[in-house]
């Protein structure tokens, strides 16, 4: 196997109040891999996903990455957009911070590959949830990330909306493969979206099943077929599982 | 415009009946003067009161200037120390509820320029709402955006300019609109406390001359001017943030 993009070794974070958000978790994500992260609320699914992208330090162990500096792009479960600037300002910030040149361009592109060509001058208070969604979206994706790192994007999304969303990102990571590391409640959505899903345990959150996802080939028909209800029962009975760990811990 | 005709109606209502109320009762106008008698006085005197209008104002607007620039400039220093907060703010809190008269008399002792007496005093009246309301917006910037922004590896001053001060620019806007009535109030006490009327000579003064020689209707007409400014500044200033805050705050939604 390739150099792991993430190396993640015995990292764990307790909180100054004493609350102990993630047990030691050890984990290496390959380059390109699309990995989802899913367990119950409150597993500390979301610290692990800052301390990845250096947002927050691990009181213990030790993390590698290889993504360069500025390499890194994050999506919340809000679209954190700047309500005072145009789409095309928001989708730009990443490049104006870093001071890249060419700019327009750039946004341009990337506006068009979420599927949101010519709304650039669109403030985003005029936009849906789902299209202030892709506007994240492109802004994430607008520096070439190598790793993109995204939060419950899609969980305050209706779920047509949602299945749309996961389709056209399926299709940008097969075009592209970023490292994505995705952040869900939704099973569903992790099978559909991930060659990966790591279950982690009720807080203190620690890893505890880890499993690949063999589907021949992905589109939205995917969802119709007995291959993918299969492996959501398999992941459904392993965060059950899970659960109970939890619960007897 | 419904809303624009009743205030005018009520308006004219208590108009009228204080107007019949002095001339049925004959009240000499050293005691209350009628409406007709305030208008006459403005149109006797207007161009003379306007001059001194032009005082008041201009020590205004300066006030309300640099209450603006040094209220924001505060806040952000503020905000970006938190010792400085810890240890400042309380004097900014003193500086609000010290009444000016009571200032007034030593900052006309230590300085000179009455203009700059006039400018301190109005000054001081302005620049609280503006600190506070800036930095309470400093403080509510949004926690995932600030992140995106240390995510990307953005500089203080990136960080200062493109996401602190749009996301303070609507609170300070709101401290803005206070402030401008503020200003004008601090500028008329001074000009009372300090009775400038030989050196400088402001509307308030006039005011304050007019009625030692009990021209009423006079005094009475300097008021009005002193409110419809009041009401002027502050019509002005709502229109500035909603134009600067139209494509994105929810305070300025019913525009388009």
């Amino acid at each position: 196997m390739s150099e792991s993009a993430i190396r993640l070794n015995r990292v764990a974070k307790t909180f100054p109040n004493g609350t102990v958000a993630l047990s030691p978790v050890t984990l290496s994500i390959a380059p390109g891999s699309f990995t989802s992260l899913v367990g119950p609320s409150g597993c500390g699914k979301s610290t692990l996903l800052r301390l990845i992208a250096g947002l927050t330090e691990p009181t213990a162990g030790a993390m590698t990455r290889t993504a360069r500096p500025g390499g890194t792009s994050f999506v919340f479960q809000d679209a954190t957009l700047m309500p005072w600037a145009t789409v095309a300002d928001n989708v730009a910030l990443p490049l104006r911070l870093a001071g890249v040149a060419d700019i327009k361009t750039k946004v341009d592109e990337a506006l068009e590959r979420v599927g949101l060509a010519g709304f650039g001058a669109s403030y985003p208070r005029e936009l849906s949830g789902g299209m202030k969604m892709r506007v994240s979206i492109a802004r994430a994706v607008v520096i070439g990330p190598e790793l993109l790192l995204m939060d419950e994007p899609f969980a305050a999304l209706d779920e047509f909306t949602r299945f749309k969303l996961n389709d056209d990102l399926l299709a940008l990571w097969q075009n592209n493969r970023w490292t994505v590391i995705f952040v869900t409640h939704s099973i569903r959505e992790a099978v559909f979206l991930s060659d990966r899903i790591v279950i982690m345990s009720p807080r203190p959150g620690r890893v505890v099943a880890d499993m690949a996802i063999n589907l021949p080939q992905r589109d939205a028909d995917l969802r119709l077929g007995h291959d993918f209800a299969d492996q959501c029962a398999r992941v459904s009975a392993a965060l059950g599982d899970a659960m109970h760990a939890g619960a007897a811990a | 415009m419904k809303p624009a005709i009743m205030p005018a109606v009520f308006g004219l209502l208590v108009l009228t009946l204080w107007e019949s109320a002095v001339r049925i009762n004959g009240v000499p106008e050293y005691i209350l003067p009628s409406p007709t008698a305030i208008i006459m006085a403005l149109w006797t005197s207007g161009p003379e009161l306007l001059g001194a209008l032009a005082v008041t104002l201009q020590v205004t607007v300066a006030a309300l200037i640099l209450a603006a620039v040094t209220g924001a400039g505060i806040a952000f220093a503020l905000a970006q120390w938190k010792t400085a907060e810890q240890t400042l703010f309380p004097y900014a809190v003193f500086l609000q509820v010290t009444p000016i008269v009571t200032v007034a008399p030593f900052i006309i002792i230590w300085v000179e320029n009455i203009f700059v007496v006039l400018l301190i005093l109005a000054w001081m009246s302005a620049v609280f709402p503006i600190i506070s309301n800036t930095l309470l917006g400093l403080k509510s910037a949004d926690a995932n955006l600030k992140d995106m922004f240390r995510l990307y590896g953005a500089s203080r001053w990136q960080t200062a300019t493109r996401l602190l001060a749009p996301s303070a620019l609507p609170y300070f806007l709101g401290g803005l609109r206070i402030s401008g009535g503020l200003a004008l109030i601090g500028t008329v006490v001074a000009e009372m406390v300090a009775g400038t009327s030989g050196t400088y000579s402001g509307l308030a003064s006039r005011l304050m001359e007019a009625s030692y020689r009990l021209e009423l209707a006079r005094a009475l007409a300097c008021f009005v001017l002193l409110s419809a400014t009041g009401f002027a500044l502050y019509l002005l200033l709502d229109a500035l943030s909603r134009r600067l805050l139209r494509h994105w705050h929810e305070s300025a939604r019913h525009e388009s």
